[in-house]
């Protein structure tokens, strides 16, 4: 299982990555909405993480664009935002498979929803 | 994927290669493997000279033990030689060993230029190690600061839940069932033995047929031992021999926390997982700590809350008996009047806000008649003009009262308008219409109700059905239309108080 984490905060890719890792996933990664595109056209994930505010292509462009590329793709897209903030949320109704992951993040929370993902028929 | 490789698999052995090649001046094969000679880097090409060195070596009764020197050097048949070092110093137990294999005339032991040729496999090694300490460590902070980001999002979540706190255990409920979530555990239970509380979640991996079982032991062994210990425990060992105590016979392993109200134990926080499970580890442990800090806070909360809330219904209840003590005949009314409110607010969708607002309100609307002379509220037949003019004050004297409690400042318009007329013309301000508080509109068709079913000092209580249609009689003129078409909707299921209250029917069922 493959899963591409989109992050431009070096602390949260390191926690990540070594959770995911622990857990027997393949993970990639990638610090902006450009760079994890161009990784998602030579080999899509099995799963897309990404953080909403980053430099750049943002989280919500990036949904956005791989939504307009790949409009037929398999892979489920886990939005982070703020379990605080007021972000608006609605327009990742409009993008199928694509769901939120609230921060504070946790690895031991993520894992569960992976699990559940993969569970998924 | 074995420790030892975990342990290198992510040394940037690369940047050590050309290192080495830099202060050797090349012409040497480098690689890695773990204790037993397994190549850990470069990866697996058969036609290396170091995977074929390896695979040489391997059955050949080679031993890679370097027997505590920093080096040992080794002629090949092959006209090539080979050193290796290992990853770590001695005395420690090596994670690997470095390798390097070339021409055994670059490698001759006697030749100028050897020493230093070691030099920079040792200090290769050693800046390898180096490295994968760094790697280690950092690894270790990083998982330290996962554990930290878990109990954060716990305390996040749990506060969003708190944030709507108003007394009441469903958000207990909704807290447990987020623990069972959280810490992926079967079972979750909060137990609450003085107030015989114990909710419960499950989020099963495979059925738990003795659950009733299991949350029995909770709230009785594992609760007492618990409240003695005053500390949280892990039970995940079969053998455990506390397990004589607690769960005897069940398998299951199991995390508790006690909860503090002031220095007591008052209830615990428990998780329950099949054996199946990994076992319960300290990180767990800390975090149903967390989470039954949390719920000791919000128990103490709650029960402030009970308190205030009992202390308020006491003194409703006082000032119910004053006005009852004045009028015995109505006794009861309070009650019924406010009963049959709640439904019709309940039938009109009303906020649950509003609905408490107006249960007080129904409840207290006619506590205004402690004002009034006992003459003239317990004459029967007829009042003169004047005393009728002391039965209108009551609704405004209810107001006058209610106002020194703070609390009550909602309920105030209620108690005020609840003789208005619809069309206008009531009292005591005379307004119609909309202009009237819903929750007296809804009162004034309630009080209606009562006051022609139960029975007075001069007279009997009439029917539920004459009753009915002298409500549909005044709807529009004394009464709110659309409060009275809610009434008769609430009337139409046939509810409950009609009986509990006593009330006549004519149509001769019961």
């Amino acid at each position: 299982m493959r899963i591409l984490i989109v992050d431009d905060e070096p602390h949260v890719m390191r926690v990540l990555t070594l959770c995911l890792r622990r857990e027997g996933y393949e993970v990639d990664s990638a610090s902006d909405g450009a760079a994890a595109l161009t990784r998602i056209r030579s080999q899509p994930p099995d799963f897309l993480i990404t953080d909403i505010s980053m430099p750049g292509m943002n989280g919500e462009q990036l949904c956005r664009a791989i939504h307009a590329e790949f409009p037929q793709r398999r892979f489920p897209i886990l939005v982070m935002t703020s379990m605080t903030g007021c972000e608006n949320r609605e327009w990742a109704s409009r993008i199928p498979n694509t769901d939120f992951l609230e921060k504070p993040l946790s690895p031991r929370n993520l894992i569960a929803r992976l699990a559940g993902f993969a569970a998924r028929p | 994927m074995s420790t030892t490789d975990a342990a290198l698999g992510d040394v940037d052995f690369e940047l050590h290669r050309r290192r080495f090649e830099n202060a050797t001046g090349g012409g040497l094969a480098l690689g890695a493997c773990d204790p037993r000679g397994t190549p850990i880097w470069p990866g697996a090409d058969p036609g290396s000279l170091f995977t074929r060195t390896l695979a040489q070596l391997e059955g050949s009764g080679f031993v890679w033990d370097c027997n505590g020197h920093a080096f040992r050097h080794r002629v090949l048949d092959n006209g090539h030689a080979m050193v290796h070092a290992p990853i770590s110093p001695p005395p420690a137990a090596p994670l690997g060993y470095l390798v390097a294999v070339g021409q055994a005339s670059k490698l001759d032991a006697s030749a100028a230029g050897f020493a230093s040729t070691m030099r920079a496999l040792e200090d290769t090694a050693a800046a390898i190690r180096a490295e994968q300490k760094l790697r280690r460590e950092l690894d270790s902070l990083a998982l330290e600061l996962a554990a930290r980001y878990d109990e954060l999002h716990l305390v996040y979540s749990i506060d969003s839940h708190i944030r709507n706190f108003s007394g009441g255990w469903q958000v207990f409920q909704k807290l447990v069932e987020l623990c069972a979530q959280h810490m992926n555990a079967d079972v979750a239970a909060l137990v609450y033995p003085t107030l015989d509380v114990t909710l419960s979640a499950t989020n099963l991996s495979k059925p738990m047929f003795n659950l009733d079982l299991v949350l029995v032991e909770l709230r009785g062994d594992l609760y007492r031992f618990i409240q003695a210990g005053k500390q949280s425990v892990a039970i995940n060992e079969a053998g455990d021999e506390r397990r004589g105590y607690i769960f005897t016979g069940m398998p299951y392993k199991l995390l508790a926390s006690p909860l503090y109200l002031g220095n007591s134990v008052a209830a615990i926080l428990a998780l329950v997982n099949h054996d199946d499970k990994p076992d319960f580890s300290a990180s767990d442990r800390k975090l149903v700590e967390v989470m039954a800090n949390q719920f000791s806070n919000l128990l103490h909360m709650y029960r402030m809350l009970e308190e205030q809330r009992t202390f308020n219904r006491q003194i409703v209840a006082a000032l119910i008996e004053a006005v009852e003590a004045k009028e015995p005949y109505t006794r009861g009314h309070s009650e019924r009047v406010s009963a049959i409110s709640v439904d019709i607010g309940r039938e009109l969708d009303l906020p649950e806000a509003a609905i408490d607002a107006l249960g007080w309100a129904s409840v207290l609307h006619d506590v205004g008649k402690i004002g009034i002379p006992d003459a003239v509220l317990s004459k029967p037949g007829a009042l003169t003009r004047d005393e009728y003019t002391f039965i209108k004050v009551h609704s405004e004297r209810g107001c006058e009262i209610l106002k020194h409690i703070e609390h009550l400042k909602p309920v105030l318009p209620a108690v005020r308008h609840h003789h208005e007329r619809f069309e206008g013309g009531g009292y005591p301000d005379g307004i119609a219409g909309k202009s009237i508080p819903l929750s007296a509109r809804i009162i004034a068709v309630a009080d209606t109700y009562d006051a022609m079913t139960s029975s007075r000092a001069y007279r009997a209580g009439r029917s539920h059905e004459e009753a009915l249609l002298e409500i549909r009689r005044v709807s529009g003129t004394q009464l709110d239309p659309e409060a009275v078409a809610a009434f008769l909707r609430v009337c139409g299921r046939d509810p409950a108080w009609i009986r509990t209250f006593g009330i006549l029917r004519t149509q001769g069922d019961d």
